[in-house]
């Protein structure tokens, strides 16, 4: 497989192209001054402290919300899932 | 105007009206409307609601502020076993598993969700004219867009057919539909309120954000939605805001606005006299204004869209007809995933998903979305100084007044850029909360990080100085 991938495979959408409005915006961003090159040394982190970290445990889902999850199932099959086959083209 | 919801609520007391007829009016209005507001209506869940409220109000039992209190919400929250659409054809038969944490707050209030309301798809425009369900009317001229990309929030609070809607601002989706329907709308704090259950647009900055009539009710709403959440881990605990710590304002001594923002040639002539009119009242208070120097608009919206559009990518990278939504089956599940998306994505959400993939993509990330977070770290920067200058940065909300319907879908730059005044503020996670006064489409009050408080009481004395 080529390991050029092209924004359409990129998306998944087919025949996308890049767009000449948003590419205007990138111009400016391309053309900007930054007098900070460093993207990590920034001061909106809104991390998390060790000691504040949610449990680490498996919560079981409703009924109601297990039922809903399958009615949205675009295809469904004695209660499973359908998905297309997997074959890597 | 006073605050709505407690003159309901006594109303409600004093059972000068009934919860159920209070709904059913609303209802009635949402379903007779001609301005594209509604989604879809959750009529017999919300009058069952109601009649439980009379019956606690006939048994002599207290109610709560907000109990039987009639909301909106935006269609990209979810509520259980309700659609949430994110007004997308994709998602157009898709039902919430459960219930947004901001939402669950209010239905624990005693609040009734009567509406999902129309918006752009995913959050992806700033006129509500990207959706399925057509575009959005203007609340003041149906012939104007109604703001975006929670126009439908905000059209329906203007109108009265819901008392207060909880819109979603990540670039100033609530502010900008604010402004432009004449309403009062609030970005708190970036982690102020959960972001758990609002279908992420960019997770950076996505804020959950009331829309009212009142300083008061945005109050009452803001304090219901807020705290720690262990289901979004940015969020953090906030205190309680009293309305008597907002009606003070002796405390506010100076006032800043950004220069740059009203020397720019893209402002409305008439958004410039009268905003510079609103900032001499200020100063006739008493208060010092500051000019403040900031990044030129063209740099604050391309950072933000650069940043929202690779944040975007990544967070509708999951949406391929999988699991849910509407799937269209080809010869393999590739290709599946291509189709769906191509055929179920509007243009829009396909230009952003496009452009965020181009920046994140090797050869581009450094050049653009690195340079963009280093840009938005220096922005942040600017604004904590500024903080030291100043109390509250004022600004206007757009540059210029809503376009027709119509005109935003043909010039997406256009579009983008009528962005330039909102983005910073989100870029920057900071509250900013527009007032429907001193220009046509309102002004914009910001404070300090985590001091929504402030803002709120800055909101109160323009009230009566402008």
């Amino acid at each position: 497989m080529s390991k050029i991938m092209t924004v359409d495979v990129l998306s998944s959408i087919k025949g996308a192209q890049p767009s000449e409005a948003v590419n205007r915006l990138f111009d400016v961003i391309k053309n900007a001054q930054t007098t900070n090159n460093n993207p990590f040394n920034n001061n909106h982190n809104n991390c998390v402290s060790l000691d504040n970290l949610r449990d680490d445990v498996v919560i079981e889902s409703s009924t109601v919300e297990k039922q809903i999850i399958k009615d949205n199932f675009p295809k469904e099959k004695d209660g499973y899932l359908v998905v297309s086959k997997v074959i890597d083209a | 105007m006073k605050s709505q919801i407690q003159h309901i609520h006594q109303q409600l007391i004093d059972k000068t009206i009934s919860c159920v007829d209070l709904v059913q009016e609303k209802l009635n209005l949402l379903k007779d409307n001609t301005h594209n507001t509604v989604n879809s209506l959750l009529t017999d869940v919300a009058l069952e609601q109601a009649a439980k409220v009379d019956t606690k109000i006939a048994n002599g039992e207290t109610i709560g502020l907000l109990e039987g209190i009639p909301f909106g919400i935006k269609d990209v929250y979810m509520l259980q076993g309700t659609y949430a659409t994110a007004s997308s054809d994709l998602l157009k038969k898709y039902k919430s598993a459960y219930t947004a944490t901001a939402i669950q707050k209010l239905l624990d209030a005693g609040a009734i969700p009567i509406v999902k309301e129309n918006c752009d798809s995913f959050g992806h425009g700033s006129s509500s004219e990207n959706t399925i369900f057509g575009a959005v009317k203007n609340a003041v001229n149906p012939e104007l867009v109604g703001g975006g990309s929670s126009g439908g929030s905000a059209v329906n609070v203007a109108k009265d057919y819901t008392v207060f809607s909880i819109g979603g601002d990540t670039g100033g989706s609530v502010r900008q539909p604010a402004g432009y329907n004449n309403i009062y709308g609030l970005k708190p704090t970036y982690g102020r309120i959960s972001r758990y259950g609002l279908m992420a647009y960019a997770s950076s900055t996505d804020c959950v954000g009331p829309l009212a009539k009142s300083v008061e009710d945005i109050r009452i709403v803001l304090n219901a939605m807020s705290g720690k959440d262990t289901k979004d881990q940015t969020t953090y605990t906030s205190e309680t805001i009293e309305e008597s710590n907002i009606l003070n304002t002796s405390d506010i001594k100076t006032v800043g606005y950004f220069k740059n923002f009203i020397e720019s040639e893209a402002i409305d002539a008439q958004i410039k006299n009268d905003f510079l009119a609103s900032i001499e009242k200020i100063k006739a208070k008493g208060i010092q204004v500051k000019e403040l120097d900031f990044f030129k608009s063209d740099i604050l919206v391309s950072t933000y869209y650069t940043l929202a559009m690779a944040e975007t990518a990544s967070n509708l990278s999951r949406l391929d007809g999988t699991n849910y939504g509407d799937r269209i089956d080809d010869k393999d599940l590739k290709e599946s995933y291509a189709v769906t998306r191509s055929e179920k994505f509007s243009e829009e959400t396909k230009r952003r998903i496009v452009g965020g993939n181009q920046v994140l993509s090797q050869g581009f990330s450094d050049e653009i979305y690195l340079k963009g977070l280093a840009l938005r770290d220096a922005i942040s920067e600017n604004f904590e100084k500024d903080f030291e200058e100043v109390n509250i940065i004022l600004s206007p909300v757009t540059p210029s007044t809503p376009p027709k319907i119509g005109d935003s879908l043909k010039d997406p730059l256009a579009m983008y850029l009528s962005d330039a005044y909102t983005v910073g503020f989100s870029l920057g996670q900071l509250p900013t909360l527009t007032v429907p006064q001193g220009t046509e489409t309102g002004l914009q009050v910001t404070a300090a990080k985590n001091n929504d408080e402030l803002v709120l009481k800055f909101a109160n004395f323009l009230k009566d100085t402008i």
